[in-house]
């Protein structure tokens, strides 16, 4: 197993109502790019951010190459799973127990490639290379998530070219999809294209 | 002849380089290309001794040069350019070369050897002519070539090039590409650059960086035969 999510929860509150919640319980067994869609706001980022163990669960938690990550001290979590934001990397953990407390990772490289919104477009030829290298992770044994927002068509054209398997996120829910026909076949993700 | 291997650099939070490794054959020209914020010029602070690595090696025939600093690593026969332009504006072209070769340890007549050794340079970079014009003087394309004649002034044996036609229109790209291409029959280049067209034209290798990361590399050729670069802009031009 590379990658569980079990009973992910996050809550934000403002004062005693709750403002956002999101929900997550999947698993990814073997090595393979998964492509991850949905509105604003609608948590795929928070998503990111708890796989990678820089923003802290409210319930369940993430479990990668048999380790809790959030259990993994912060400056070793980057050997599990690494967040890319658009253009650059980033690594920043709030620390809410002394590092001494925390195990060591025990993978030597990170196995779970999380990439935010990467910037595709087709004036240079840059995509080419950034699908290859999400096939080369694949192919060294790693799992691959790649956020986009569709703005343009050829951004579908990219997620059915390199993705195996699709993650919807609407108002915090998580649907899975085992592949692009299935994904479109969702009435809500139909309706999330159109409006896009 | 050069090779870096498995450098890593942060800054605070930010990861500027992640695993990269990359070898510089002697005699051939080697690109590296990116979109901003790759770490492309990170990667040159790096190798020719501005930064420490946080982790990694990094040698040039044969010695280790990681911990060297800049001044020590420049004696090997290394230099560079930079992306934004560092010449003394009041002084003239000759001066701005004169200053940047390095001190002759000998008696009499040094002086006039290194005055023929800067003209020389001069006439190289295409500026024969212009010697005693101050570098504010000068156009924004002899300022380029005059940049790479202050790196040339050392008579280095490997020579980074930070982006040498950065604000260039196409017709002193083209004078800076000629350029180049005439530099790379004596001396080892490793040349950063934005423009694949100009890059494609003159490398024999070429390393595509992106996230701190080499995301890919091969000869012209192998990159080119990339769908979306065939797609691309880029693709267009060339065919």
């Amino acid at each position: 197993m590379l990658l569980a999510v079990e009973n992910l929860v996050k809550e934000y509150k403002r004062r005693w109502r709750t403002t956002f919640r999101l929900e997550a319980s999947f698993s990814v067994e073997r090595p393979e790019i998964i492509g991850v869609m949905g509105p604003n706001g609608s948590g795929k980022t928070t998503l990111f951010e708890l796989i990678t163990g820089s923003n802290t669960p409210s319930a369940g938690r993430v479990v990668c190459a048999g380790q809790d990550i959030h259990r993994v001290k912060t400056g070793e979590r980057d050997r599990l799973a690494i967040h890319y934001h658009q253009s650059y990397q980033v690594r920043r953990f709030r620390r809410y127990k002394p590092d001494f407390l925390l195990e060591p990772a025990r993978s030597e490289y990170p196995l779970v490639h999380l990439f935010d919104e990467p910037q595709f477009n087709t004036q240079d030829g840059y995509i080419g290379f950034m699908l290859d290298f999400f096939r080369r992770l694949r192919g060294e044994g790693r799992v691959v998530f790649v956020c986009l927002h569709p703005n343009e068509s050829y951004h579908l054209d990219i997620l059915r070219e390199v993705c195996e398997r699709f993650i919807f996120v609407e108002r915090g829910r998580i649907a899975l999809h085992a592949g692009w026909n299935a994904l479109v076949a969702d009435a809500r993700v139909a309706g999330y294209l159109r409006t896009t | 002849m050069f090779e870096a291997t498995h450098l890593h650099k942060r800054f605070g939070y930010h990861v500027v380089l992640e695993d990269v490794s990359m070898s510089f054959a002697q005699g051939r020209l080697t690109g590296i290309m990116g979109p901003n914020g790759a770490g492309k010029t990170t990667c040159f602070n790096l190798l020719t001794g501005r930064y420490r690595p946080d982790r990694g090696r990094i040698r040039f025939e044969g010695r280790d040069i990681t911990a060297l600093p800049p001044r020590a690593i420049a004696r090997l026969g290394i230099s560079r350019s930079f992306q934004v332009m560092n010449l003394f504006d009041d002084y003239s072209a000759l001066d701005n070369v004169l200053i940047a070769t390095p001190e002759v340890r000998e008696r009499g007549f040094s002086v006039w050897r290194r005055f023929g050794g800067s003209t020389d340079v001069l006439e190289s970079v295409g500026l024969a002519g212009k010697a005693h014009v101050r570098a504010k003087d000068l156009s924004y394309g002899d300022r380029r070539a005059l940049e790479i004649g202050v790196a040339l002034a050392a008579r280095p044996r490997l020579l980074f090039l930070d982006e040498p036609t950065a604000g260039l229109g196409t017709e002193a790209t083209a004078r800076i590409a000629r350029l180049i291409a005439e530099l790379k029959r004596s001396i080892t280049i490793v040349l950063i650059e934005h423009d694949m067209k100009f890059l494609f034209g003159l490398a024999d290798h070429i390393y595509v960086m992106h996230w701190g990361q080499v995301i890919a590399q091969g000869s012209p050729a192998e990159l080119r035969a990339n769908p979306w670069v065939q797609r691309s802009n880029l693709g267009h031009a060339v065919n």
